[in-house]
C-alpha cells in the first residue's frame, strides 16, 4: 500500500512537475504569470483523445505534435497579446498585474471553446492499460511511461538551461534583463521564446496526464493553481526545486486521497502552499533571485 | 578616423543631459572623458551603446556607419561593448557563466577559447574564482569580471564607465596596468573617469564635460597642466572654455 501509493504519487507528480516548469519559464523569464496555463494543457489532453479515439494515433505520437503547437500557439499569443503589454509596461509590477488581467481573459476565451466543442463532462481514453508489475505493485504501463516521459523532459529543460549557453541567456534574463543586453542578448526575442516553451511544456503534460487520469474542459485552472504552488515551493526560477517539489507533490495529494479522503486531496496541496508560504517565501529550496 | 560623434544631443523630458557633443577617436586610441558628476558622461557612453535614444540630428559612426537606431545587441555585434556604471554583471552566476555569455554575440564565437585563455591570463585571480558566484566576490573582483565579459565579445571599442570607482587605490593602480595591457593588445578605449591622474596618464586624448557641454579637449599631457581641468576637479569656478 505505502510503495504503491508512493509511485502512484510520483507519476502524478512527474506531469505536475512539468507544467510547472512551463509556468517558470513563463514567469520567471518572461514575466508574464499566465492563468491560462492550464487550458493549454487540457487542450492538449482533448487533442491527444480526439487523435485516438477518432483517428487511432498513440498519444506518444500526440506527444510530438501538440507542443509544437503549443509553442506556435503561445508564440503567437505573446506577439500579438504579450508583447504590447510588456512595451508599455514602466517596471515588473505592472507587467505582472496586466499579464494577470489578460490572461484571466484568455482562460475564459480558451475554457469556453473546449466547452462548446467538448462539453463539460469528464473525458478519458484507454492506452496501455496493461498492468504491470513493478516492486510487487501493479501499475499501468501507460502510467509507467508517462513518468519516464515527464521525468526525461523535465532533465532534459534542466540540462540545457543549466549547461547551454543558450540556458546561461535565458537565465541572465531572468536575473538581470537590464545587463542581459550589454552582451548582446535580445530580451525581447528570449522572453517569447521562453514563452513558448512554457506552452509547449503545458501542452507535453497534458498529453501526459491524459493518458491515465480523466480531465474535462474546467479542469485547467486547478492544474494552473497546483503549478504556481510547485513554482513557489521549489523556489521561483528553481528548475530543480521545482522538478522535485512536482514529485513531492503528487506523492502528498496521493498520500492524502488514499489514506484519508479524496475530498481532503486540494484541500491539503493549499494547505502546503499556505505553510510554505509562510515559513519559506523563498521557497523549500531557494529562489535563484536573490 | 574610428568612432565619429557629431551634434549628439541627449534629453531626459524637458532636461538637456549632453549638448551638442563632438567628438571623435582614432584605431588604438584611448580616450578618457572627463567631467564633474551629472555632467553627462555616462550618458554619452549609454548613446552610444544604444542604451539611451540620441535627439534628432545626431550622429555616431562607427568607421563611417551609422550606429545610431541600431539596438544594442546589434551594435555590439559591431564590435562596441560597454561596462557601464555598476558593472552590470550576473551576480548569480559563477565566473566561468559570465565568461561563456560575454561571448554571446556571434562575432565572439571565432577563437573564443583562445579569447577565454587571454582573459583568464589578464585577470588571474579570475581564474582561481571560475566557480564562484560573483555577487560573492569583492567590488574590484566584480569590475574584472565585468571587463573581462567584455573582452569576450572580441570588441573593437571598449567603453568603460568609471572602472575606478569605489576601488581602493592599491586596486585601481592594478587596474589602470591591466587596462594598458588591453590597450597596448591594440584596443580603443573610452573611458569616462573620476580619477582624472589615472587615467590621464594611460590615455592619449581626452575632452572635458561640463554641464552636457564638451568645453574642452586635447592630449593627455596638455589635459594635465590644464587650469581648467585642475580647477573643475577641485571644485573651483566654473572653469573658461578652452580653445
Ligand atoms: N534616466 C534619466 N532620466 C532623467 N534624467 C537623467 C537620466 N539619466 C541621467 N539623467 C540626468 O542627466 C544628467 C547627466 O547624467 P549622467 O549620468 O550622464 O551624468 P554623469 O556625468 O555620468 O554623472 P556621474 O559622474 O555622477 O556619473 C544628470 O543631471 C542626470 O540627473
Ligand atoms: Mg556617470
Amino acid at each position: 500500500m505505502l510503495i504503491s501509493t508512493l509511485m502512484f504519487g510520483l507519476v502524478l507528480g512527474g506531469t505536475y512537475a512539468l507544467v510547472a516548469l512551463g509556468l517558470s519559464m513563463q514567469y520567471g523569464i518572461s514575466r508574464i504569470m499566465n492563468l491560462a496555463h492550464g487550458e493549454f494543457m487540457i487542450a492538449a489532453a482533448f487533442c491527444a483523445y480526439v487523435l485516438f479515439d477518432f483517428a487511432g494515433l498513440s498519444p506518444l505520437v500526440t506527444l510530438l505534435i501538440a507542443p509544437l503547437i503549443g509553442f506556435g500557439l503561445s508564440w503567437l499569443i505573446y506577439t500579438v497579446m504579450m508583447h504590447p503589454l510588456v512595451k508599455r509596461a514602466a517596471n515588473r509590477g505592472q507587467l505582472e498585474a496586466d499579464s494577470i488581467l489578460a490572461t484571466f481573459g484568455l482562460l475564459f476565451i480558451l475554457q469556453g471553446i473546449m466547452l462548446v466543442v467538448f462539453g463539460s463532462d469528464f473525458t478519458s481514453y484507454s492506452y496501455l492499460n496493461i498492468p504491470i508489475d513493478i516492486f510487487g505493485v501493479t501499475i499501468a504501463v501507460s502510467r509507467v511511461v508517462a513518468f519516464g516521459l515527464s521525468l526525461f523532459l523535465g532533465l532534459v529543460l534542466y540540462v540545457l538551461i543549466t549547461r547551454s549557453r543558450w540556458g546561461a541567456t535565458l537565465r541572465a534574463v531572468a536575473l538581470s534583463p537590464a545587463s542581459a543586453p550589454l552582451v548582446g542578448i535580445q530580451v525581447d526575442k528570449v522572453a517569447r521564446q521562453a514563452f513558448a516553451i512554457g506552452g509547449a511544456l503545458a501542452a507535453s503534460g497534458g498529453v501526459l496526464v491524459s493518458m491515465f487520469v480523466t480531465f474535462s474542459a474546467t479542469g485547467g485552472v486547478v492544474f494552473t493553481m497546483k503549478a504556481l504552488i510547485v513554482v513557489i515551493m521549489g523556489g521561483v526560477g528553481n528548475l530543480l526545486g521545482a522538478l522535485i517539489a512536482g514529485l513531492a507533490l503528487g506523492v502528498i495529494e496521493t498520500f492524502v486521497t488514499s489514506y484519508f479522503d479524496p475530498g481532503l486531496s486540494l484541500a491539503s496541496t493549499y494547505l502546503l502552499f499556505i505553510i510554505v508560504l509562510l515559513w519559506r517565501p523563498q521557497g523549500l529550496f531557494g529562489s535563484v533571485r536573490s | 578616423m574610428m568612432l565619429d560623434i557629431r551634434n549628439l544631443s541627449i534629453r531626459y523630458g524637458a532636461h538637456l543631459a549632453l549638448d551638442n557633443a563632438t567628438l571623435n577617436t582614432r584605431k588604438g586610441e584611448t580616450l578618457a572623458i572627463l567631467g564633474a558628476n551629472g555632467a553627462g558622461k555616462s550618458s554619452l557612453l549609454k548613446a552610444i551603446a544604444g542604451i539611451v535614444p540620441a535627439a534628432p540630428g545626431s550622429s555616431v559612426k562607427l568607421d563611417g556607419e551609422e550606429l545610431l537606431g541600431l539596438q544594442p545587441h546589434e551594435i555590439v555585434e559591431r564590435g562596441v561593448i560597454a561596462v557601464p556604471e555598476g558593472r552590470g554583471v550576473f551576480g548569480a552566476m559563477s565566473v566561468e557563466e559570465n565568461l561563456l555569455l560575454g561571448a554571446n554575440p556571434k562575432r565572439a564565437r571565432q577563437g573564443e577559447l583562445t579569447r577565454k585563455s587571454e582573459v583568464y591570463d589578464l585577470f588571474p585571480r579570475l581564474a582561481e574564482r571560475r566557480a564562484q558566484l560573483v555577487q560573492t566576490m569583492s567590488g574590484g573582483e566584480q569590475q574584472m569580471v565585468a571587463m573581462g565579459r567584455a573582452l569576450m565579445s572580441r570588441p573593437d571599442l571598449l567603453l568603460l564607465d568609471e572602472p575606478s570607482l569605489g576601488l581602493a587605490p592599491i586596486v585601481i593602480g592594478q587596474m589602470f596596468k591591466t587596462l594598458k595591457r588591453i590597450k597596448d593588445a591594440g584596443l580603443s578605449i573610452l573611458m569616462v573617469e573620476q580619477n582624472v591622474s589615472a587615467s590621464l596618464k594611460l590615455a592619449d586624448r581626452g575632452y572635458l564635460v561640463e554641464a552636457g557641454r564638451i568645453v574642452g579637449t586635447g592630449t593627455a599631457s596638455e589635459l594635465k597642466s590644464n587650469d581648467a581641468v585642475q580647477r573643475a576637479f577641485l571644485g573651483g569656478p566654473a572653469a573658461p572654455a578652452l580653445s
